[in-house]
């Protein structure tokens, strides 16, 4: 399994985590916020089974579950004015009215989890304000004292949350994995641009497998 | 009283989203223009590119800011990993303090232009570069960097997240392929601006030759 890992294997499942980004209704169901902006939805709905199948096995090995939600609080203070105005221009700003409740608000309809991929009881839902896991957030400080070393990133998108994520966990001294057939983007060639990016140069951030790979990463682990 | 400059035709927006940039509340930022980093891209263009931009800056008061990118005493498991492949990864980390190092000096950058040393690719992480920006209200980033699809992108996309509001300058940047470069590029303009905006070098120096 020297291929999955980036580096080392992980002392024991423990020490790894699913991270499932953003699989909100406002980014991949119909009604939410991408898909009112007229955008094909079909690319972030596409990885849904395959995420609910990631979530499978690492709860079924005993790794640690974490769940993240973009949004911003209602009175919108941790909302930056160019976001804001970006949104509005592209057509529905963050903030605002839309099918399902205010577009990327925490507590609105369209800021929960889609429920194909719902979190657990005792499972932890960080919700950030940013691209960025890590940004504004206590995501390093939680994963610090959880003792975790190695983190899978999957869900969506590609190209903003998932890589951002990703390239964060890195610069923290996580090892970091990406299973390629979990995650997509709004736009395919974004998607694409993206994962030749990171697998470049045999990954210089952590390395990019599939589901296949995680699968009989975990069994190694409890072999 | 400090005259406003003219916005930048930038993709996807007209740059900065409010009109509003001045040397008060702007700074340039030139990420990575190290001499291993230049030879490693063959980066000779995209370095005079930035020169250029430097002394335009400096001309029109706006602050110039520099990144250096080096190894840290003590990689994490990771880094090491990084480290160990050398030449192989596209975009080396040299030690502090060696040749390769040591900032172009073709950029002409002034004496007292702050630099920020970073172990990674973002120059925000685990330095006072937020500091710095927010203590002089700094709120507009025009950015240049080595690589694009990581100095650059890193740095850029932690401070969209931040709130600043940014623009990549296009042909002040360079990616280990042009298409990384390309795509990356892509990615920040995706969606009326994922990561904020994109635009070449002639049209901010003549917005800064103008004041």
């Amino acid at each position: 399994m020297t291929t999955f890992w980036p580096c080392t294997t992980p002392e024991k499942p423990g020490k790894a985590a699913l991270v499932v980004i953003d699989m909100q209704v406002d980014f991949c169901a119909p009604g939410g916020w991408v898909d009112q902006l007229g955008e094909d939805v079909s690319n972030t709905r596409s990885v849904i089974p395959a995420v609910a199948e990631a979530l499978t096995i690492a709860r079924d090995a005993g790794l640690a579950v974490y769940h993240t939600r973009e949004g911003h609080k209602p009175d919108l203070s941790d909302l930056p004015a160019n976001k804001q105005w970006r949104t509005r221009v592209h057509g529905l700003g963050i903030g605002d009215e839309g099918a399902s409740g205010r577009i990327l608000v925490r507590g609105e309809p369209g800021f929960e989890i889609v429920p194909e991929v719902a979190a657990l009881p005792g499972e932890t839902v960080i919700d950030k304000p940013g691209k960025s896991s890590f940004h504004a957030t206590d995501f390093d400080d939680r994963l610090k004292a959880a003792g975790i070393t190695h983190l899978i990133v999957i869900g969506v998108t590609s190209d903003c949350c998932v890589q951002s994520t990703f390239r964060d966990g890195f610069e923290r001294g996580y090892e970091c994995v990406i299973l390629e057939d979990c995650t997509a983007a709004v736009e395919t060639p974004n998607h694409q641009a993206t994962m030749e990016i990171l697998k470049a140069f045999g990954g210089r951030w952590g390395t990019v497998s599939d589901l296949a790979g995680f699968r009989a990463a975990v069994e190694a682990l409890h072999g | 009283m400090v005259e406003p400059f003219a916005g930048i035709a930038a993709n996807p927006y007209s740059w900065p989203f409010d009109g509003r940039w001045s040397a008060d509340d702007s700074a340039l930022l030139i990420l990575g223009f190290q001499n291993g980093m230049v030879a490693a891209l063959d980066a000779e263009p995209e370095l005079a590119v930035a020169a250029r931009l430097v002394s335009a800056a400096q001309a029109a008061g706006l602050p110039v800011i520099a990144s250096r990118r080096g190894r840290a005493e003590t990689l994490s498991p990771v880094a090491a990993r990084r480290a160990a492949t050398g030449a192989d990864v596209g975009d080396p980390i040299f030690p502090p303090r060696t040749p390769e190092w040591q900032l172009a000096e073709a950029l002409g950058l002034p004496s007292d232009a702050p630099v920020f040393d970073h172990a990674g690719d973002n120059a925000f992480y685990s330095t006072g570069l937020e500091t710095w920006l927010r203590q002089r209200a700094i709120r507009n980033l025009v950015l240049a960097g080595l690589p694009t699809e990581g100095l650059l992108h890193a740095t850029q996309r932690a401070a969209n997240d931040m709130g600043f509001e940014c623009i990549a300058i296009s042909d002040a940047c360079k990616g280990t392929t042009e298409e990384r470069h390309t795509g990356q590029l892509r990615v920040t303009a995706f969606g009326n601006g994922l990561f904020g905006t994109v635009a070449r070098s002639d049209q901010i120096i003549a917005a800064l030759n103008a004041s």
